[in-house]
């Protein structure tokens, strides 16, 4: 069937890695070479990345899990805060055994990165953000609009939460392009993929952090913002202006592309990544 | 069950053994169970979706609600819904 390997999201059974008490996380490690990791956005888990990473990992290690309290990772009874978010992704990395990795955040995941970049400098070679949640002045637009997907959430509930998202991340031309059927079949992977609890959970988190952009500022390794053209968040312009204050950074345009950048053209997004890769690991 | 209801069963069968190239897998799938528990990714539910549209003459709708989607039975008992 032609579309059998895609959005596949069964779990392979695999030993958990432990990274603090309590938590153990699902986590997939393909290919071999420079280590590439995936942080999840809180709407995606680890098997969704497979599609997204395919060229990857034909030269790279692209590592992928799944955050602690959501999907086949431990559950324990306090959330995990931005901090221990970090803190499991170095001990995912020390578990395998890498020293240190490139980076992918997608949406509000791409915090993540930046905080583990600062916290862990000498366990990030370079970040990719897809779709960043990152501002030139903070990110009141990113809350406000998160803020309103935990209301629709809590009020009417997953496919409700859906369709009110759908319009909002995905590009108008992958809108048109996929239609009904496209619009019916990504909803069937969105609510397979997590439970109302865990959205909730996670979307109150994105509620908190950090949005100072002198943060930025701080961020040594180098970095490349991966920007739709039709994103809900930043103008292209602005995109170009937030790539400007990290100390390495630049920003990608990706024509006719939505928030998550990697659903529009998975083959252009790993070719911009590798391409990226393939720079730094030049000046190292 | 009436007539209709077995042959749009039948057909959408029949739509899943062409997408899946043969009737290994989907011998294995009763009408109720979950296609997306059985192992039918996103993706190839929505060729499923198109191919139902060609095959029954209708487009589906985003306000159609995820349990019709469920399952051989609840697709097609969203077909014979409409026909009726």
């Amino acid at each position: 069937m032609s579309g059998e390997d895609h959005h596949d999201l069964s779990y392979h059974d695999t030993p958990r890695i432990r990274t603090r008490e309590g938590v153990e996380l699902y986590y997939e490690s393909t290919g071999e070479g420079t280590a590439i990791t995936c942080l999840n956005n809180f709407f995606i888990n680890a098997p969704f990345w497979r599609e997204y990473t395919d060229e990857l990992v034909q030269h790279h290690r692209v590592v992928t899990y799944d955050f602690c309290n959501h999907g086949a990772s431990s559950r324990i009874a306090q959330e995990p805060t931005w901090e221990e978010h970090a803190a499991d992704v170095i001990g995912l990395l020390d578990a395998l055994e890498i020293e240190s990795t490139y980076l992918i955040g997608t949406s509000a995941s791409t915090q993540l990165a930046r905080d583990v970049a600062l916290e862990y400098p000498d366990r990030v070679k370079g970040l990719i953000l897809a779709g960043p949640v990152l501002g030139t002045k903070g990110m009141r637009r990113h809350r406000q609009l998160n803020r309103s997907w935990l209301l629709t959430l809590k009020s009417h509930g997953m496919a409700a939460l859906y369709a009110q998202m759908y319009p909002e991340v995905i590009s108008g031309e992958m809108n048109e392009e996929s239609g009904t059927p496209g619009f019916l079949g990504l909803r069937e992977s969105f609510m397979a993929m997590s439970t109302p609890e865990e959205l909730t959970n996670g979307l109150t988190l994105v509620q908190s952090g950090d949005t100072s952009s002198e943060l930025l500022s701080r961020v040594q390794q180098p970095t490349v913002i991966v920007l739709g053209d039709d994103d809900i968040l930043l103008s292209p312009t602005r995109g170009h202006e937030v790539a400007a204050l990290f100390p390495n950074g630049r920003c990608e345009i990706m024509p006719n592309a939505g928030h998550v950048p990697f659903l529009d053209d998975p083959a252009g997004f790993q070719a911009i990544v590798r391409k990226f890769v393939e720079e730094a690991e030049a000046h190292v | 069950m009436s007539d209709t209801s077995v042959e749009v069963r039948q057909r959408i069968r029949e739509l899943l053994v062409d997408l899946f190239n043969g009737d290994r897998f989907v011998g294995t799938v009763s009408d109720s169970v979950s296609l997306r528990e059985a192992g039918v990714s996103s993706t190839a539910l929505v060729s499923l979706l198109v191919a139902m549209e060609d095959a029954f003459g209708f487009e589906w709708d985003d306000d159609v609600q995820p349990e019709v989607l469920r399952s051989i039975d609840s697709l097609a008992g969203y077909v014979v819904a409409l026909r009726n």
